[in-house]
């Protein structure tokens, strides 16, 4: 079978292309630049250059396809021109949905984060839990109207529905400075985790092997119209960082910082950009997100699609193992 | 055994109204929410059972229609449920001209903002002095001490609630019912308020708060007795403004404030689009 895949040479494309291609399926990616060293290698990807943004690209990389999964995104935290986050996230996805249209697309699998969904209380949030704060972040906001969009799509007669991935770590690309992976990274690597004051806000941690896995099961075994959270682990960043210490046998220290801390650390980072011109790995807007849970339920993924999920300590071991090699890809 | 007392919303579904249920919930108040018919309330009635130890009763109304707002009084007199708080928020925002606006909007907005918040504060005004010391609070907006354009009728009835409040406020005092008005500025309500509230000149955007932030403010103040809460330290700054600087620079600020807010934004279009489509 031909499916497309956009974001490939992203952190879940990637993985998720070539694990398409080793089922003899033949896959076309749409990835901006043939020549980075992110584009998925296998003799079952066909590589098209283009740009989600422009439909003319997409149209000519889709054709005689009969699957779509579109991951791209512009996953950045921190842009100068937040429109370009809308572009690529809003329009790109008009882009893919009109031109799957045209091109009678059988199916399409569209991966939102469970971002768009939010913090949660008490309890781990599920697929129809109310969003409890407003979307002060472009990045959720864009997921949000993307997924709405689809899911409008859906309803008049597209095949098609939304996954929704917690954070994710294992083996792949280390995409920003407080994705999972990196965070995992600077632990091992410097020996210091720094999560928000008290430790006890918890996280939904998801393998990327099961993120992948559940993608295929989506578009296998979904219903058009519905979203489904990929989830994973719900766990205190303590508790998290524990167990990588068990596993590596490492002392490396957990730092536990306050509001009024970290709003200094986003401070000096605001001014290690505009004097040295590097980019702050979050912001201010981001800092009140921080002190919250995120904790969310793969329910329904497990009853309707037999997702599953990797225990804690096995998907660490492999994302350890990971990233400790001298260079990864 | 003390009676259970409740916190009566309307326009709980989404953006202010949302948070306040949340807020509420959070300091163990039981809730009546009120929203429109397929906005998200049951959803968010479950959801706040689950998470927190409080009860809720849903009512699926559009108070535009005032037999509604009727047949809400009566469905919760039927259950017999005693109320200490009132929280008339619903309401209809919108930034357009006089002349690019529908008869049909004004329409709407006054009903809802003018008539409904009239028609429940007399219905449950008995209930309410059944179980003093009670609370009203009504949602007004900045809008009623600037007379902004594109705001017109908006602003027009917001200024209702805010006299309609203040006037009140001190009819009931003595019956032991606290009123307060809360003027916010801009807030990021829905997806399109949010989307239209980044438009603005740097000015107005940095004005604007999320639902998350001004509920607590809000309740925190109506508890206090605060006549009109304006959450926020910039909106605050503005009201001191307000009181120091002449007419004619006040109307300089507010044009500059406004000139940027365009519902016409390519995003706000193709949110439309999706919307119609």
């Amino acid at each position: 079978m031909k499916i497309f895949v956009t974001g490939a040479t992203g952190y879940i494309g990637h993985s998720l292309s070539l694990k398409l291609a080793e089922q003899e399926n033949t896959i076309h990616v749409l990835v901006r630049d043939a020549q980075s060293g992110f584009v998925p290698q296998h003799p079952n990807i066909r590589v098209f250059e283009g740009d989600a943004r422009e439909r003319s690209s997409i149209l000519s990389a889709m054709r005689e396809c009969e699957q779509v999964f579109h991951t791209a995104a512009s996953i950045k935290l921190w842009v100068k021109n937040p429109d370009d986050i809308f572009k690529t996230n809003v329009e790109g996805t008009a882009n893919v949905l009109t031109a799957a249209r045209e091109e009678n697309i059988s199916r399409l699998v569209f991966t939102s984060t469970c971002g768009v969904i939010g913090p949660s209380l008490k309890e781990p949030m599920t697929e129809n839990d109310p969003r409890i704060i407003g979307f002060a972040i472009d990045y959720e906001l864009s997921k949000k109207m993307a997924e709405d969009m689809v899911l409008q799509y859906a309803k008049k007669g597209m095949n098609a529905l939304v996954v929704c991935p917690a954070k994710v770590h294992g083996p792949g690309k280390v995409s920003h400075g407080i994705a999972a992976n990196s965070m995992i990274e600077r632990f091992l690597k410097k020996g210091i985790a720094v999560v928000p004051f008290p430790g006890t806000y918890k996280s939904c941690f998801a393998f990327i092997d099961d993120v992948v896995e559940g993608h295929l099961l989506a578009m296998e075994k979904g219903r058009s119209g519905e979203k489904y959270i990929l989830g994973g682990i719900n766990i205190t960043h303590r508790d998290f960082f524990d167990c990588i210490r068990t596993i590596t046998e490492n002392k490396g220290h957990i730092i536990q910082l306050s509001k009024n801390k970290i709003k200094g650390w986003a401070l000096l980072q605001l001014l290690n950009y505009s004097i040295g011109g590097r980019h702050p790995f979050f912001t201010f807007k981001m800092i009140n997100h921080m002190f919250s849970n995120y904790c969310f339920s793969s329910e329904k993924a497990i009853h309707e699609l037999g997702y599953r999920i990797t225990p804690l300590e096995q998907a660490l071991q492999k994302t350890i193992q990971y990233l400790n090699q001298p260079l990864y890809a | 055994m003390p009676k259970k007392m409740y916190t009566l919303i309307t326009g709980a579904s989404e953006g202010l109204g949302k948070a306040f249920a949340l807020e509420c919930a959070k300091r163990n108040m039981n809730l009546v929410l009120v929203a429109l018919p397929h906005s998200g309330l049951e959803e968010l009635s479950h959801f706040i059972e689950r998470n927190f130890s409080v009860s809720v009763h849903s009512f699926e109304k559009d108070l535009c229609d005032s037999a509604s707002c009727h047949e809400l009084f009566f469905e919760v007199q039927k259950r017999g449920l005693h109320l200490q708080m009132l929280i008339n928020n619903a309401g209809i925002g919108s930034t357009i001209t006089f002349g690019e606006g529908t008869i049909a909007l004004y329409e709407k907005q006054i009903k809802l903002n003018v008539l409904a918040t009239t028609i429940i504060t007399r219905l449950f005004l008995d209930n309410l002095e059944r179980n003093t010391p009670s609370y009203i609070l009504n949602v007004g907006s900045m809008a009623s001490f600037f007379f902004l354009p594109k705001k017109q009728v908006y602003g027009g009835t917001k200024s209702y609630i805010h006299f309609f409040s203040k006037s009140l406020r001190k009819e009931v005092k003595r019956d032991g019912i606290r009123v307060s008005v809360l003027c916010p500025g801009g807030i990021n309500t829905n997806l399109s308020v949010t989307l239209l509230n980044k438009t603005g000149t740097w000015l107005s955007k940095l004005s604007i708060m999320d639902p998350e932030q001004v509920a607590p403010i809000a309740i925190d103040g109506l508890l206090k007795g605060k006549a009109v809460i304006v959450p926020g330290m910039l909106n605050n700054f503005f009201m001191l403004l307000d009181k120091l600087l002449p007419e004619y620079i006040k109307t300089m600020i507010t044009n500059y404030g406004m000139k940027k807010m365009k519902p016409d934004d390519q995003y706000s279009r193709l949110l439309r689009k999706r919307v119609a489509a």
